[in-house]
C-alpha cells in the first residue's frame, strides 16, 4: 500500500498548492539538506539490488555515487549524502513529481511519452527486450508467442509492445521480477519477457542458470536514463556533466566493466557501437 | 511541483475501455469472493457458537489462521502454492483458463470469510440465550433453531458491520494485481504506462472506487431499513442515514 501513501502525499502537496519545498530547485534543496535522494530498485541485479552481504548496490547506484555525487558536492559546497528509496515502474514518476525522491536511478527506459512528465539524463545503458524460457522451450522470439502465456513486468514498455505486436499471446503482468520468475519456474507462464540485460541478471542469479535460455532478437530498443523532475535544467546539467566526465575519463567504462565485464555480476560486454554511442553522447567542454 | 496535468488522457485512446474492463473485473472478483466469504462466514460464525467443542475449535482455527496472515501472502499462496499440488494436466488447463482470477477470488473470499465469521458470531451472540431456548422448546432441533431463528435474526443485526467488511473486500480486491489480475487498479497503472500520467490515472481509479463504495453503502442502508426487526433496540429512528 506504499503506492497509495505516496499518492495521498502527492495529493496533499497538490492541495497545499505551494509546499515549502516547492519553491526551491533541486540543487537548492540538496545544498540545504546535504542529501540526494534517489529512487532505485531492490531486485534488479546488477543495476540495483540487495546483494548477499545485504548491501544495496548496483551499476545504476554506483554511477550516481561515483559520477554524480562529486560534482553535486562541489556545487553544493559541502559533502552530499546519498539516500536510497525503493521505486517501481508504477511509483517512480509520482515519487519524483511529489519530491519524495530527486532522481530515479534504476532501469527506467527513456521514452517520448515519459518525457511529457519527467526529464531524462543521458542514456547510460542500452538494451532491448527478449524472452527468458526454460531450456528447450518452443518460444524462439516475439513471432511465435501466439497463444502462449507470457509474463511481463507491470508498467513496463515490453508489456505494451507485446500487447500491440502479439495480441494473441496471453499476457500476464506481475509487479516485480521475483513474482514473474516464480511464475515461469512453476509453469504458470511459458516465458518471461523483459529487457535482455534484466533477463541475463535473473538467469545469473537463478539457482540453476543452465536451466534457462534467453531467446529472440531484441524486439524493442530500451535506452536507460536517469529520470529527473521536469524543467529542472540546472540539476540535469550537473547530472549529465557528471556522466560526461565519467565517459571522458573512462571511469564510466570501468564501472561498466566491474558489473558487466567477464568477472562482473552479469557478464554483458558492451557492443562496440554502444561504446561509440556513449562516447558521442559526451559533448565538448 | 513541476507537473503538468492533462486530464484528457482519461478519455482519449483506450483509457476509457481499460477502466471499464478493470471495473468489470473488480466487480466480478469481488462479487464471487463476497459470495464465498458470506458462505464461509455464516458457516464458521455459526460453528463458533455451536454447542460442541470440536466444531468450535475447527471454526476458531479457520478464523485465526486466515485472518491473521496478510492478504498479500494469501494471494501468493493460492496462486503459487496451491496449483503445483494439483495433477499436471489440470494445472496446465487452469493456467490457460484464468488461474490468476480464481486464485485471487479464493484468496479474497477465504480471507474475508474469516473476518465475516467474527461479525456473524457477534451477531449470533447478541441474541439472548432465552431466544435459543425458546426455539428449542417449540420442538426445533439445534440445527433448525439455528436455521430458522438464530441465523436470520443475526444476519439482520450485523448489516452495518457487514457493509463495512464488504467495502473492505471490494477495495482489497486491488491486491489481486500482484498475481496479474487485470482489475481496476491494474488498469489505472496501465494508463500510467501508456501516458506517463500517474496522477490522472490514480485519481480516476480513486474516484471510481469511491463512487462504487458509496453506491454499495447506499444500497445497504436501504436493506438495513427494510430488514429492521421491529421491537429490537434503537428502533426509534430507523431511517437515520
Amino acid at each position: 500500500m506504499k503506492q497509495v501513501t505516496i499518492f495521498l502525499v502527492a495529493i496533499a502537496l497538490l492541495l497545499a498548492g505551494k509546499s515549502p519545498a516547492g519553491a526551491e530547485t533541486t540543487l537548492e534543496k540538496i545544498a540545504r539538506t546535504g542529501v540526494l535522494t534517489i529512487g532505485t530498485r531492490t531486485g534488479s541485479p546488477p543495476f540495483a539490488y540487495i546483494n548477499q552481504k545485504n548491501e544495496w548496490v548496483g551499476f545504476s547506484i554506483e554511477l550516481v555515487e561515483q559520477l554524480v555525487l562529486p560534482p553535486l558536492a562541489k556545487k553544493a559546497g559541502k559533502p552530499v549524502k546519498l539516500e536510497k528509496k525503493e521505486s517501481a515502474p508504477p511509483t517512480r514518476i509520482p515519487l519524483l513529481s511529489s519530491n519524495a525522491v530527486d532522481l530515479i536511478a534504476e532501469t527506467m527506459t527513456d521514452t517520448r511519452s515519459r518525457r511529457d512528465s519527467v526529464d531524462f539524463s543521458l542514456t547510460f545503458f542500452v538494451t532491448g527486450a527478449q524472452f527468458l524460457v526454460k531450456k528447450g522451450s518452443p518460444i524462439k522470439g516475439i513471432k511465435n508467442i501466439g497463444g502462449k502465456r507470457v509474463a511481463a513486468q507491470q508498467g513496463s514498455t515490453n508489456a505494451r509492445i507485446i500487447r500491440e505486436r502479439a495480441p494473441k499471446a496471453q499476457l500476464r503482468e506481475f509487479p516485480d521480477q521475483p513474482a514473474a520468475f516464480q511464475a515461469l519456474a512453476q509453469g504458470q507462464v511459458d516465458g518471461y519477457t523483459n529487457d535482455g540485460i534484466q533477463l541475463a541478471g535473473l538467469k545469473a542469479k537463478a539457482p540453476k542458470p543452465g536451466a534457462w535460455d534467453i531467446v529472440g532478437e531484441f524486439y524493442s530498443y530500451e535506452p536507460y536514463g536517469m529520470a529527473l523532475r521536469k524543467g529542472d535544467s540546472d540539476f540535469r546539467a550537473v547530472v549529465n556533466n557528471g556522466l560526461m566526465e565519467g565517459i571522458d575519463s573512462g571511469r564510466f567504462f570501468e564501472i561498466y566493466e566491474k558489473w558487466f565485464g567477464p568477472k562482473g555480476e552479469v557478464p554483458y560486454p558492451m557492443a562496440p557501437d554502444v561504446k561509440k554511442f556513449m562516447i558521442y553522447q559526451s559533448v565538448p567542454k | 511541483m513541476n507537473y503538468q496535468f492533462d486530464w484528457s488522457v482519461l478519455w482519449t485512446g483506450q483509457s476509457g475501455q481499460w477502466l471499464l474492463q478493470g471495473l468489470v473485473t473488480t466487480l466480478e472478483i469481488s462479487a464471487l469472493a463476497w459470495l464465498l466469504a458470506g458462505a464461509l462466514g455464516v458457516l464458521s460464525g455459526a460453528l463458533r457458537t455451536a454447542p460442541w467443542a470440536p466444531l468450535r475449535a475447527v471454526a476458531a482455527f479457520y478464523v485465526e489462521f486466515f485472518r491473521n496472515v496478510p492478504l498479500l501472502v494469501w494471494m501468493f499462496f493460492w496462486y503459487f502454492g496451491v496449483p503445483p499440488l494439483l495433477p499436471k494436466p489440470f494445472q496446465d488447463w487452469l493456467y490457460d483458463h484464468g488461474a490468476e482470477f480464481w486464485a485471487g477470488t479464493l484468496a479474497l473470499g477465504v480471507y474475508h470469510g474469516a473476518r465475516f465469521s467474527e461479525v456473524i458470531r457477534s451477531g449470533i451472540q447478541a441474541i439472548p440465550k432465552t431466544q435459543f431456548e425458546a426455539a428449542l422448546s417449540t420442538g426445533l432441533t439445534t440445527m433448525q433453531a439455528y436455521r430458522f431463528v438464530i441465523i436470520p435474526v443475526a444476519l439482520r443485526l450485523i448489516i452495518p458491520p457487514v457493509t463495512s467488511e464488504s467495502l473492505n473486500l471490494l477495495k482489497n480486491s486491488s491486491l489481486a494485481l500482484t498475481i496479474s489480475v487485470a482489475e481496476l487498479t491494474f488498469q489505472t497503472r496501465q494508463i500510467e504506462t501508456y501516458t506517463a500520467k500517474a496522477f490522472e490515472a490514480l485519481t480516476a481509479g480513486t474516484v471510481i472506487y469511491l463512487l462504487l463504495c458509496l453506491a454499495i453503502a447506499g444500497v445497504m442502508a436501504r436493506v438495513e431499513r427494510r430488514c429492521a426487526i421491529p421491537g429490537m433496540i434503537a428502533r426509534a429512528a430507523p431511517a437515520e442515514h
